[in-house]
């Protein structure tokens, strides 16, 4: 066996970022179980992607850094503080919901936490996080930064093109994450790319661009921690592409059997980045077969409690439809 | 830097060029110049609303002219084309037209000055819009794929400032995808009105986004006609052979203000601009063809002194030129004499 390259993370936090993947793998199937259930109206799927994520997250510096989402971003959230209880008011709309139960599930935003609200556009979070960047660059507020991910289908979008060409002018404190599952939605990436690395799209912009294994969270962890250092001590943006898979459907939505072929995902299973890290701890000695199961275990408990307390929570009242929305009172319809 | 690459004494690259048609690209570039010029003194006379300047653009248009096959290839310009324009084929006096805004102008002196079309020559109608003709550009290239017209070519070309555009990406991954026979030639200037190239990129050089696309990229001197030629001579047969598109980035420097609605001194110093204008590729040219024989100072002399007499008939005979009719509004913008308005 190589040598394990644990990129100076400790016993700790390397169980603290298995804990994250198996905690966004349940909830995430919690989600598509609820919706067939009839009990909640939509889930995205995130599932292949727990890697990428547990290992962004353990990068990602609470309380300073700023982070813009996409919607397959479940580990993300999870990963930088956000609930299963606060995953759940989402999911089922409630009006504890940050949002007020008026957001899409799965379109988190916590002030608290600094998430940004996401928006399902695609491409639409990249110049939102290129302003935040922006803004601490003219505050010189150093030491900060901004994640910002998306899939690839987003990277042939204009304002993707625009926001990585301004922070690239402005060398702005910006670090953006490509999370490449080869699908966008139903288009596969030869279809979407004339060459198949966003990343060699850096040298255009004269930034760093970086391909890292979307499978394994310690090299994604050392990629984007390297990443936001450079972005926090004024070294400007980095591209990072992490290869990844996307194992379900689109969303609760889709049936992606219309579009790829079930041997196709079949041999991307192989690869399934939880077992695989699940057995890299084991074999390492850092987790014991029963302190796995241990770990399973806690998360099933949490992810159960935590939906049947959101379940139990009211809608959000009709009466407060405008709350938010205009100031005092104020209608301009009446 | 931007020197055209010819040692004294070594005999000219012509890189397949005859002698007839090296002449015919310098006469493109003197026939450039003097429109320019004359675009700029109209405006000051009071006669024109407006004109654009393309001072230092005249190799890169003109060597690219001679690349693109009339009758075949289609050409999607951009605002600072006139050599290009010429160069396939559009008349001084209808550049006057133009100009002038007069009735019988290809747009019927409804489009911007400087802004041509031309159905017999193959010019697309374009926007002032930055990028707005480059999905114009690659959707022409990719009916032509989908007809399986080959053997023919689109020829799209921008500054520097359109690179940053969300369409100019959009279009160029939409074509590496589908492999359209495009050629995307950036003239790239180094000024965006009034943004220096530093504050438009992050690095300096256009064609390293080629890697990203997947599509072949080249960078050249656009000061010098004849390696602008084989530049995109080369990529324009690859694009009609099925290659697929390429990025090209001729260099080369905007000499006069942006427009005459514009002051080049309120942000860039007279000296950056005396610097670039000793390598001028108007007088550059005219040297290389002395020095290789292909011309004489006489023939020079009457080359300039016929471009400015046609300059001068196409001016006289522009001017003379009614305006639309005011009653012709409307014209060409619904069918018959429908006016949803009323």
């Amino acid at each position: 066996m190589a040598a394990f390259e644990r990129h100076g993370l400790d016993d700790a936090r390397l169980v603290a970022m298995l804990r994250v993947m198996i905690q966004q793998r349940t909830l995430e199937n919690r989600g598509f179980a609820l919706n067939r259930q009839g009990k909640i109206p939509f889930a995205s799927a995130s599932e292949g992607h727990e890697a990428v994520q547990a290992g962004a997250a353990m990068a990602f510096e609470r309380g300073k850094d700023v982070l813009c989402p996409y919607y397959r971003d479940l580990g993300l959230a999870l990963g930088i503080g956000l609930t299963p209880y606060e995953v759940m008011l989402s999911l089922f709309a409630r009006a504890a919901d940050l949002s007020g139960g008026r957001q899409f599930p799965h379109h988190y935003a916590s002030k608290r936490l600094g998430i940004h609200t996401i928006s399902s556009i695609i491409a639409a979070q990249l110049p939102h996080a290129v302003g935040a960047a922006y803004a601490m660059k003219l505050r010189k507020e150093s030491g900060r930064a901004v994640l910002a991910t998306f899939g690839d289908g987003c990277t042939s979008e204009g304002e993707w093109h625009e926001s990585l060409n301004f922070a690239a002018v402005h060398a702005l404190p910006v670090v953006f994450l490509c999370e490449n599952n080869e699908w966008a939605i139903s288009t596969p990436l030869s279809k979407q790319m004339g060459q198949p690395d966003v990343a060699k799209r850096a040298v255009g912009y004269g930034i760093p661009g970086v391909i890292v294994d979307g499978m394994d969270p310690i090299a994604c962890y050392a990629a984007v921690a390297e990443a936001l250092d450079r972005a926090r001590t004024g070294g400007g943006p980095t591209l990072v592409e992490a290869k990844c898979y996307r194992f379900l459907s689109h969303t609760t939505d889709d049936d992606d059997r219309t579009y790829r072929s079930r041997e196709e995902v079949e041999a991307h299973r192989k690869n399934d980045p939880v077992p695989r890290f699940e057995r890299l701890l084991v074999e390492q000695g850092i987790l014991t077969e029963a302190g796995l199961d241990a770990l399973k275990q806690s998360v099933l408990k949490e992810a159960n409690e935590a939906t049947d307390a959101a379940e139990a929570m009211p809608y959000a009242d009709p009466a407060t439809l405008t709350d938010n929305v205009y100031a005092d009172g104020h209608a301009p319809w009446r | 830097m931007a020197k055209i690459d010819t040692k004294a004494g070594d005999a000219l690259d012509k890189r397949g060029l005859t002698d007839e048609q090296l002449r015919a690209i310098f006469r493109n570039m003197l026939l450039q110049r003097q429109l320019d010029n004359r675009g700029f003194q109209l405006n000051r006379q009071g006669k024109v609303p407006f004109a654009l300047g393309s001072e230092g653009h005249e190799a890169i248009q003109a060597g690219a002219a001679m690349a693109f096959e009339r009758g075949k290839d289609i050409l999607a310009p951009y605002y600072r084309d006139l050599g290009l324009a010429i160069g396939i084929g559009l008349s001084p006096y209808e550049i006057l037209l133009s100009l002038f805004a007069r009735a019988e102008d290809h747009n019927g002196g409804r489009q911007f000055p400087n802004h041509y079309s031309s159905k017999k020559a193959g010019l697309m109608s374009f926007s002032s819009i930055l990028a707005a003709h480059i999905p114009h550009a690659v959707g022409a290239a990719y009916a032509l794929k989908m007809r399986k017209e080959a053997g023919r070519a689109v020829l799209v070309t921008c500054g520097d400032g359109t690179t940053s555009e969300g369409e100019w990406h959009e279009s160029m991954n939409f074509a590496s995808i589908h492999k359209l026979p495009l050629v995307m030639l950036v003239e790239n200037n180094e000024w965006a009105i009034s943004t220096p190239l530093h504050m438009q990129m992050g690095q300096p050089e256009i064609w390293k986004r080629a890697e990203g696309y997947g599509m072949p990229g080249k960078r050249f001197n656009g000061f010098d006609p004849i390696e602008t030629y084989a530049v995109v001579k080369e990529a324009l047969d690859r694009a009609r052979s099925g290659g697929g598109p390429t990025l090209l980035e001729g260099t080369c420097y905007r000499f006069l203000a942006h427009s005459t609605d514009d002051n080049d001194m309120t942000y860039r110093t007279r000296e950056e601009v005396v610097e670039h204008r000793k390598d001028d590729p108007v007088p550059q040219f005219e040297n290389v063809l002395l020095r290789a024989g292909v011309m004489n100072a006489a023939d020079v002399e009457a080359m300039r002194k016929d471009v400015l007499r046609e300059t001068n008939e196409a001016t006289d005979a522009a001017e003379a030129k009614p305006y639309p009719q005011a009653e012709d509004l409307y014209k060409n913008l619904y069918e018959g004499a429908w006016q949803p308005w009323q």
